[in-house]
């Protein structure tokens, strides 16, 4: 860099800002706004999984006191636009979706029909009294059944449940296959999750009158995007994003669930411009669970050939995934298949890859981009198969990874199916993590039967690649053209030295206002308080992509770095102008310019801003324009790859099937850590939510169709005493590709927690020859997994 | 019967005189008829926490209570806690362990922390875990929720104070 | 989530309450601690037209021996009892069993008669109760009677309460010098409901023979279950490592447990017999 800073806020322990108004309980989130003549939307919901409605009344619940309207499907259509999902990729079909259903339901959950009144309370005293005629149809709803049309078919103008498939293979595959001399097969099986972030989502409405500007609150982690589907798809004629204005409150967790657009708030935008009042939507529990979307209900069978070193040959796998009744805008329900076969090969040197992979339709609700995606399901597969390389050869599982893992010094390394990994550290994060577990002492323990209290212990590794920043053309390799891909941030001192700067990025609780102050404070030389970061306004600065799959820091932070040091270099100038000195002679440091080598020379950031924005007695440098900001967008390459080891020991109890997590430590890289305290803060609720995958956590549909945990008494979250104690060690291997060096670290928890517990129950359970496979690993499948095993070991096998 | 009942209810030590449908949930009375947003709805069945405020000095799910059931009760919230009810510790704590993220859960774990250091001001970590299993996080992980809370009782020993309860 | 509309009366006396479900009926619910009746309220899955608040009625809380006898009153919230000296002392059974009921903030408003009139097939009380073979004092604005917790456990959430009665108290019999207890439950996460859950109540004598055995289960059944194989098992024998097992078997086998989306009923039969086993261990164990 041609100018030097003052290194410290990057790799500090910074407290957060954030933090006084939560304490206090004075964050306002979307379900706090408050609008005088604020009407409220109650949507009436199909209680089938697939019906024609064949009739529709709403005579009764208009009447209700309190209600100003009841809109159906058919009302609404003639106010917002279907949505459709665009995704490129030949055999990539969707349905179009009717942001109310009109004709015929496809989901438990679906709106058929939506009250607005006065109040919630009145809103849904009205919904009880619209009368719908349902003709119930057949439900599909399992992913492999759905395969086969004849077990019903949710789009029939599509023909068949196959909304998308991808193929992939190496050069003479079939051969390198062949060449293996152990063949491995499995079938692992990851049962439906959701995100569920603690506030359900909401928005709300409000038109100005006179201009007819709309404000759009919402509880979302994309508002430009959002911005654009409200000017796409509600019809309002003259309704163009300039009318649009999207801000997001404080955001009570998003995990994904609210990176995409649903319909209900577009109805809202459009219930508020047809009814010149301020309209809110707040979702209550049961909503968030059947209507957010869900994730990771997927098959994935997978053969590997391998050596008798326990090194990979080949592998080959098929998955499913299911899409749920419809794909979800901006993503489409191309995500999960295409990331899942793409991330498998992770950190492993593999050369003869072959996939097929699929997203199916059924008459459940739809799937969507839920933290880690498909990461964590395709590294229970693959990481799954390490460990029965292990098992199969007698070779220490740590040991068979060390065999595989892409080593330092083959660094860059561009994986089988085309994805760079710049840096990385592979070997260094399993040793590390090795060695911190004390995975020596506990196989010695393990070896001889200690402690005996008759339970069954096991460790697990998971070592595991992580996609993060991806950029435009990690998009549209996955066919993704709504996703921009860039973020941006407009960065500018203000005429009185503060710094602000506009992001396109859009937090949700991960301390984006105090990481980024960090990083600015660093890269132009200000103390980190003078620095002021804003979010969530459409209004406020340019276009991005917001936040979400691991990408705030690489492109909003490389959107910084960028716009930093063309910002500098200006400040640099004036400083110069000022100081008579050139500009490559000034040096910042906690606010105050200075001429290198002369420190009487100085001059305040206060006195440069002054200058650019003409309120000092002396003009401008020559050719130089008023202002003193700079706006960068930022586009990373491809994707940026972080890394980590997970190792879990677990202590299973053979007489009532629970899973106690007696060590669990993480060895994460990041590229370069702004604040460790958040980075470990991701780290440690992405465990939580991997433990929650696999060992709580189901969404379970009958075979109606019929959403059997739609409450918090069912679904089953983590608590306190879910979570055990974590080590979290740190190694940084700066990004050579990205801007500023950063990788993201959102999703690594959970990406690492579902392989390791699964792998740590099966090394448990596997002397007794039990064949650990799928999550949730509740009591009751525990104990069938180990019975199972008896049963087989007494037949003889 | 009447379509509203009179109450009147003390919060974070203001009384309130209002007129309620029986139905309204203290939860919503709170924060809609009294503007006091800080507390939080998460799920609307007592289990996540969110709400949970303290009724006569004894923790509750506001969003299992009418406001009508509560009249002459005296309520705080996380807003009466921040405001001089809660000794600066338990705050501090929170902040200086990351024990937070996106804020939603917040204020009810502030309320039964708030609750099981006046009752228990050594808790061992197996008491602070069993104390907080009915509020949930999302976001953290609860492994710094529980370092700020131990943090908290230890400094409230070392300062001679102790949280009331009101 | 929003109640559906209801009136609202607050009695100040226990004689108004009655006079109130005797003319109000099957239109009413009784409003004690909320803890499971008003979620069900909020999810509109109950909807009384008239909703009878005890929270103004006095001397329904009360704990107090009298005799044999440990006698709560209706509104006593879980917290008191769990608190309560007396119930320490004198029903240790209920001691263990409270503090698995949910969390402490839903334990400071949720009752004791609440939670036996909501009658879950997975709660802890009514195990409690049915082991003890404590007596449930209803009352109507006809009178008292008296009930027998196998008379008082009718189904699935639902009690031989006619809509015009309430329970008034129950009475538990006082631990003596020889009786032995035991809670147990298993539960996906602590204070969920339970999978399965075990009370025991024994009566051992100076020679280790069990005189008397009592062994409800909750979490297998419409109500809490008698082991009475499992009890006959354990009666007028010296316990030792092959009789609790012989027992824990028995239980096993004679119970007729539901799967559900939480346990497979052929799971629920293993974990009885585990929870049998560890309760009656337990029980022996010396705590009283």
């Amino acid at each position: 860099m041609a100018h030097e800073t003052t290194r410290g806020w990057v790799g500090r322990r910074a407290l957060r800002i954030e933090d006084d108004k939560l304490l206090k309980g004075r964050g306002i989130f979307a379900d706090d706004l408050h609008l005088a003549g604020l009407l409220h939307l109650t949507f009436v919901r199909s209680p089938h999984a697939h019906a024609r409605i064949r009739a529709i009344r709403t005579e009764r619940a208009a009447a209700v006191r309190g209600v100003v309207a009841v809109f159906t499907g058919h009302d609404l259509a003639a106010r917002c636009k279907p949505i459709y999902v665009d995704v490129i990729f030949p055999s990539y079909k969707a349905p179009s979706r009717p942001v109310v259903a009109v004709d015929v339901v496809k989901f438990v959950g679906e709106a058929v029909a939506v009250v607005v009144a006065e109040s919630r309370y009145v809103g849904e005293d009205a919904a009880d009294l619209v009368e719908v005629d349902y003709e119930p149809l057949r439900a599909v709803v399992d992913v492999e059944a759905a395969l086969d049309p004849a077990a019903g078919v949710v789009h029939p103008d599509l023909g068949d449940n196959v909304l998308f498939k991808g193929k992939f293979a190496t050069d003479k595959f079939d051969a390198a296959f062949a060449s293996g001399d152990l063949v491995l097969r499995e079938r692992f099986r990851s049962t439906r999750v959701a995100g569920v972030p603690l506030e359900p989502r909401g928005c709300v409405a409000a038109v100005e009158p006179g201009r007819g500007t709309l404000t759009f609150w919402s509880s979302t982690q994309i508002p430009h995007m959002l911005r654009t589907a409200i000017a796409d798809l509600v019809n309002v004629p003259g309704l163009s994003e300039a009318k649009i204005r999207v801000i997001t409150p404080e955001v009570g967790g998003g995990f994904g669930t609210k990176a995409h657009v649903y319909p209900e708030e577009l109805v809202t935008a459009a219930l508020a411009l047809e009814l010149g009042r301020p309209v809110k939507y707040t979702q209550d529990r049961r909503e968030e669970l059947l209507t957010d979307i869900h994730a990771r209900d997927h098959i994935y069978d997978v053969d590997v050939a391998v050596g008798r070193d326990g090194v990979l040959k080949a592998v080959r796998t098929r998955i499913l995934t299911n899409a749920g009744a419809f794909p979800s805008l901006p993503f489409g329900c191309t995500l999960e298949p295409t990331g899942g076969a793409r991330m498998l090969p992770g950190p492993y040197r593999l050369r003869n890859y072959a996939y097929e992979t699929y997203a199916i339709a059924t008459n459940t609700g739809p799937s969507g981009a839920y933290r880690g995606v498909a990461q964590p399901t395709c590294f229970m597969a693959i990481e799954g198969m390490m460990d029965r390389i292990g098992r199969a050869l007698g070779i220490d599982p740590a040991e068979v990874r060390l065999r595989n893992l892409v080593q330092p010094e083959e660094m860059p390394y561009v994986n089988v199916v085309g994805v760079r990994y710049d840096t990385g550290s592979y070997v260094a994060a399993l040793r590390r993590a090795l060695e911190l577990v004390d995975y020596e002492g506990f196989r010695t323990q393990q070896a001889s039967g200690q402690p005996r209290d008759g339970k069954y212990r096991g460790i697990g590794i998971a070592c595991f690649t992580e996609v993060s920043g991806t950029g435009a053309p990690g998009f549209r390799a996955r066919g993704l053209k709504r996703i921009p891909g860039f973020d941006s941030a407009l960065l500018k001192v203000e005429p009185t030295g503060a710094v602000t700067c506009v992001l396109s990025t859009a937090g949700a609780g991960q301390g984006h206002e105090t990481t980024f102050a960090q990083l600015i404070a660093d890269e132009l030389g200000v103390p980190m308080d003078v620095v002021t970061i804003l979010e969530g306004d459409t209004t406020g600065g340019p276009y991005g992509s917001g936040t979400f799959a691991s990408r705030s820091v690489v492109t909003g932070g490389g959107a910084i770095v960028r716009a930093g040091a063309k910002l500098k270099a200006k400040m640099a100038r004036i400083a110069g102008h000022l100081l008579e000195a050139s500009a490559p002679d000034i040096v910042f440091e906690n606010g105050l310019a200075f001429v290198r080598g002369m420190p009487g020379a100085k001059v305040t950031l206060r006195e440069i801003a002054e200058n650019a924005y003409s309120m000092s007695s002396k003009g401008l440098p020559p050719d130089e324009d008023y202002g003193l900001e700079a706006t960068d967008y930022y586009d990373p390459p491809l994707v940026t790859m972080a890394n980590a080891t997970h190792i879990a020991a677990v202590a299973v109890d053979p007489r009532k099937g629970g899973i106690e997590i007696e060590r669990y430590v993480v060895v994460h890289d990041c590229g370069r850590v702004i604040n460790p305290m958040i980075v470990e803060g991701q780290i440690h609720g992405g465990c939580a939510q991997g433990i929650g995958q696999a060992v709580l956590e189901a969404m379970v549909y009958d075979a109606d169709g019929q959403c059997r945990t739609a409450s918090f008494m069912d679904y089953l979250l983590p608590t306190i005493k879910d979570v055990p104690a974590m080590i979290v060690d740190h190694i940084e291997s700066p990004s050579i590709d990205a801007a500023g060096g950063f990788k993201g670290v959102g999703e690594g928890g959970v990406i690492g927690a579902v392989p390791a517990l699964t792998n740590a129950v099966a090394d448990a359970l596997a002397a007794l020859g039990a064949n650990v496979n799928s999550t949730p690993l509740t009591p009751d499948r525990v104990l069938a997994f180990i019975e199972s095993a008896a049963q087989s070991r007494s037949a003889g096998r | 019967m009447a379509d509203e009942i009179a109450i009147r209810i003390t919060v974070n030590g203001t009384v309130h005189e209002r007129k309620v449908e029986p139905r309204l949930l203290l939860a919503d009375f709170l924060r809609h008829e009294l503007g006091l947003t800080g507390t939080h709805l998460g799920c609307e069945h007592g289990v996540c926490g969110a709400c949970t405020v303290l009724v006569d000095g004894a923790s509750a799910r506001s969003c299992l209570l009418f406001a009508a059931q509560v009249d002459g009760a005296r309520i705080t919230t996380v807003e009466g806690l921040a405001r001089g009810g809660a000794p600066q510790p338990i705050h501090d704590a929170f902040h200086e362990h990351h024990a937070l993220q996106c804020g939603y859960c917040t204020p009810g774990f502030l309320v039964a922390v708030h609750e099981l250091l006046a009752d228990n001001p050594e808790p061992t970590e197996a008491e602070v875990r069993d104390a907080l299993s009915g509020n949930l996080c999302r976001c953290t992980g609860y492994v710094n929720i529980l370092a700020a809370v131990l943090d908290a009782a230890s400094r409230l020993r070392a300062s001679g104070q102790r949280p009331a309860l009101r | 989530m929003k109640p559906a509309r209801f009136d609202y009366v607050a009695p100040r006396t226990l004689d108004e309450v009655l006079a109130r479900l005797a003319e109000f009926g099957d239109d009413a619910k009784l409003l004690a601690g909320g803890q499971s009746l008003v979620p069900a309220m909020n999810m509109r899955l109950a909807r009384p037209k008239v909703l009878i608040d005890l929270g103004r009625v006095p001397d329904v809380d009360d704990i107090r021996a009298d005799n044999g006898t440990l006698v709560l009153g209706a509104l006593v919230r879980q917290r008191a009892a769990e608190r309560s000296e007396l119930v320490h002392r004198e029903t240790p059974l209920l001691a263990q069993a409270l503090p698995f009921i949910g969390h402490p903030t839903i334990r400071n408003r949720g009752t004791v008669g609440g939670s036996l009139a909501h009658a879950d097939p997975a709660a802890e009380l009514p195990a409690v109760v049915a082991a003890l073979d404590g007596d449930l004092v209803v009352a109507s604005a006809k009178g008292r009677r008296v009930v027998k917790p196998s008379a008082f456990f009718a189904s699935y959430l639902t009690t031989t309460l006619e809509p015009h009665e309430m329970l008034l108290e129950v009475r538990l019999p006082r631990a003596t010098a020889t009786s032995r207890f035991a809670f147990v439950e298993f539960s996906r996460r602590h204070g969920d409901f339970a999978l399965v859950g075990v009370a025991v109540a024994l009566d051992v004598d100076a020679t280790n023979v069990c005189r008397a055995a009592r062994v409800a289960l909750v979490g297998v059944g419409p109500g809490p279950v008698h082991a009475t194989q499992a009890e006959r098992s354990l009666a007028g024998r010296a316990v030792s490592d092959p009789v609790i097992r012989e027992a824990a078997e028995s239980a096993s086998k004679e119970i007729d447990p539901q799967t559900d989306i939480h346990a497979t009923s052929h799971y629920r039969r293993r974990l009885a017999a585990a929870l049998v086993e560890d309760a009656v261990r337990q029980a022996l164990g010396g705590k009283h």
